[in-house]
């Protein structure tokens, strides 16, 4: 019983802190752009998708590693060009976050049909990132869930590190700001927009590869991450990356408890009942200010 | 768009409908197609009030199109109520669901509410499969089938006997079609347009915003509701299939081609993303992506959609116009009429 409980507090963890990875992109990019993006679960399969092709599918060398390497530039080019092609055009116009959100939607349909009609329909597995087990006591610990855990905090770590102490980081922070005002001080605004559109690209890419390892590679499974991602966003608080990495903990362990006693068919209810609840009786979300 | 444009667009082309069986009553295909043009046509147009009037970024609406109908096919397989009594019941039950789903949204800003309702989606699936959905009768996976047709005047309407099935569709269309367009001219409307420009103004002017967005919220899902309805009877088979994310993109399209908040744009919109839905059938696969790529090339392209388009080429026209000088003294007695208003005030 007890060791069981353990168990499950650990993917809990596990899965909070890939949550958090991909929750603190979200808020990045809608805190900064305030562009609902739709799209963004797909990138998360795209991520899974990259890994297992340079993997499986091509047999690279370097295993994990050449991943790491190849998908941050491609997936940072692929935001980029996606925001500077689709969602700056509209940027002109005074109902633009609404068009914004249609645009990613089809966007979305459109790279989920995408995988399917390149990939299949099937679920693809990735490799293991290392093997084996650690014995802690009673415990064990797979390595795998250990490394995953670590070189996620590792890039929230680097995202808070790039955010505080180097020039883009404080540009971004700037145009979150006050858009306008930066821009008077010479940040060039638009490239700043494609720019954390890329890096929330990124974060949930990265994200994909990471938990595809123990989920899968699913093509229908973009709308779930998006969902569960501006679930965590909206309850730890719009633009407060300290809120989101909570929120990012507790839902991961909520849906670790849900799924363990009730089934894995109760997560999706539970998740958003805890929404509904947190947003009626505190809309700004935990850590959100007013 | 003023009352005259916006009565002469929907008359024609539901006129044009509305004639249509006539010379293809015969082909159950073209029936099929056009009793789901008019049925999509009325339900993107409440989306379109609630999305593009009120500024409520609701995605609730295949939801609400989906609750509609599962209520009346409950109601009339599980408690043996007559389909047109349980028609009515089911748009009533989904304004009311409508209304608890848009109680929580009053106090949140536009994305969340996107979530709120898409989130709500999401969640009916495994609800309607699980023991809950089980228990009122929602046949789980499995779905309804055998939902009996409508019956009245001793007249079945279901999908064997499509003309009378389309010209009962086709009444239940133009009502609501008027009701939409006396609410978006009435001060009603006027309320709406006002709370998405600047609420904290509407608000100022008395214009409460509890009351119009929850009117919103109310009207749109009982119509919607309705037409689930239905839709139910008419195929007389249900399942989760519904809510899918495909229904979602297809109801997205015919607002996005129409042009949001340009009401009647988004019944031509049904009327073309129907057309082209079946086209397209054969594709496959294809065809979603095909869907999905239209979306992101028509938001980029045509950001009004139909509408937009039309209005820009009538603006070229009348520009065109307007150097002839007998147009020229038209816009001259405009401008002193509007002179001799200002001097009133």
């Amino acid at each position: 019983m007890f060791i069981e409980i353990i168990e499950v507090i650990i993917s809990g963890l596990l899965n909070g802190s890939v949550y958090a990875l991909m929750a603190i992109g979200l808020a990045l990019v809608y805190g900064v752009t305030k562009a609902f993006n739709f799209a963004y679960g797909s990138f998360y399969t795209m991520g899974g998708y990259f890994a297992w092709t340079l993997l499986v599918s091509l047999g690279v060398k370097g295993g994990y590693y050449t991943v790491f390497l190849t998908a941050i530039p491609f997936l940072f080019v692929v935001g980029f060009f996606l925001e500077k092609v689709l969602i700056s055009p509209l940027r002109k116009r005074s109902d633009w976050q609404m068009k914004a959100m249609m645009l990613t939607l089809g966007l979305s349909l459109f790279l989920d049909i995408g995988y399917i009609a390149t990939f299949g329909p099937r679920l693809k597995s990735l490799p293991d990132i290392v093997e084996g087990t650690i014995d802690i006591g009673p415990f064990a610990f797979m390595n795998q869930d250990i490394v995953i855990f670590i070189l996620s905090i590792t890039g929230l770590l680097c995202f808070a590190w790039v955010l505080n102490n180097t020039r883009v980081g404080m540009a971004v922070q700037a145009v979150a700001q006050n858009p306008i005002g930066a821009q008077i001080v010479g940040i060039p605004k638009d490239r700043v927009f494609a720019a954390t559109f890329a890096i929330s690209t990124i974060m949930v890419g990265i994200g994909g590869i990471l938990l595809s390892q123990k989920n899968f590679v699913n093509p229908q499974a973009s709308t779930g991450i998006m969902i569960k991602a501006w679930v965590i966003t909206a309850f730890g608080g719009m633009g407060s990356i300290k809120g989101s990495l909570y929120a990012a903990l507790i839902i991961g362990m909520l849906e670790a408890f849900v799924g363990y006693y009730l089934g894995m068919i109760h997560i999706e209810v539970a998740v958003l009942t805890l929404l509904l609840i947190t947003l009626a009786f505190r809309p700004q979300g935990l850590m959100g200010r007013e | 768009m003023n009352t005259k444009s916006m009565v002469t667009i929907l008359g024609v082309t539901y006129g044009f409908i509305g004639i249509l069986p006539l010379f293809i009553g015969d082909s159950s295909i073209l029936m099929r197609i056009l009793t789901m043009i008019l049925i999509w046509s009325v339900v993107a147009s409440c989306w379109d009030l609630i999305m593009g009037y009120a500024g409520i970024f609701s995605f609730g609406q295949v939801a609400f199109y989906v609750i509609g109908a599962y209520s009346s096919a409950i109601l009339s397989v599980s408690l043996g109520v007559s389909p047109i009594l349980s028609i009515f019941l089911a748009g009533i039950i989904t304004a009311a669901i409508g209304v608890i789903i848009g109680l929580p949204c009053l106090k949140l800003a536009g994305p969340y509410i996107a979530l709120v309702t898409f989130a709500f989606q999401l969640a009916l699936e495994p609800f309607l499969k699980g023991p809950l959905g089980k228990a009122i009768g929602s046949g789980g996976s499995r779905g309804i089938i055998s939902v009996p047709p409508i019956h009245f005047f001793g007249m079945n309407f279901s999908s064997s006997e499509l003309v009378p099935f389309f010209y009962f569709a086709f009444v239940l269309t133009l009502i609501c079609s008027a009701v939409i367009v006396v609410i978006l001219k009435s001060h009603w409307g006027t309320a709406f347009l006002a709370l998405k420009d600047s609420e904290d103004f509407a608000a100022s002017l008395g214009v409460s915003a509890f009351k119009y967005k929850l009117l919103v919220f109310g009207i749109t899902s009982f119509i919607t509701g309705l037409f689930g309805a239905i839709y139910v009877h008419y195929v007389g088979i249900l399942s989760t299939r519904m809510l899918s994310m495909e229904v979602f993109t297809v109801l997205l399209i015919m607002i996005v081609v129409g042009g949001i908040g340009q009401y009647p744009g988004v019944v031509l919109g049904a009327v073309f993303t129907v057309t082209a839905n079946e086209l397209l059938r054969p594709m496959g696969i294809y065809r979603l992506l095909i869907m999905g790529g239209l979306v992101v090339v028509v938001v980029l392209l045509l950001p009004d959609g139909v509408t937009g388009l039309i209005k820009k080429i009538s603006d070229l026209r009348l520009r065109k116009k307007e150097r002839h000088p007998v147009e020229m003294r038209g816009s001259g007695e405009m401008k002193e009429s509007g002179e001799t208003q200002g001097s009133t005030l």
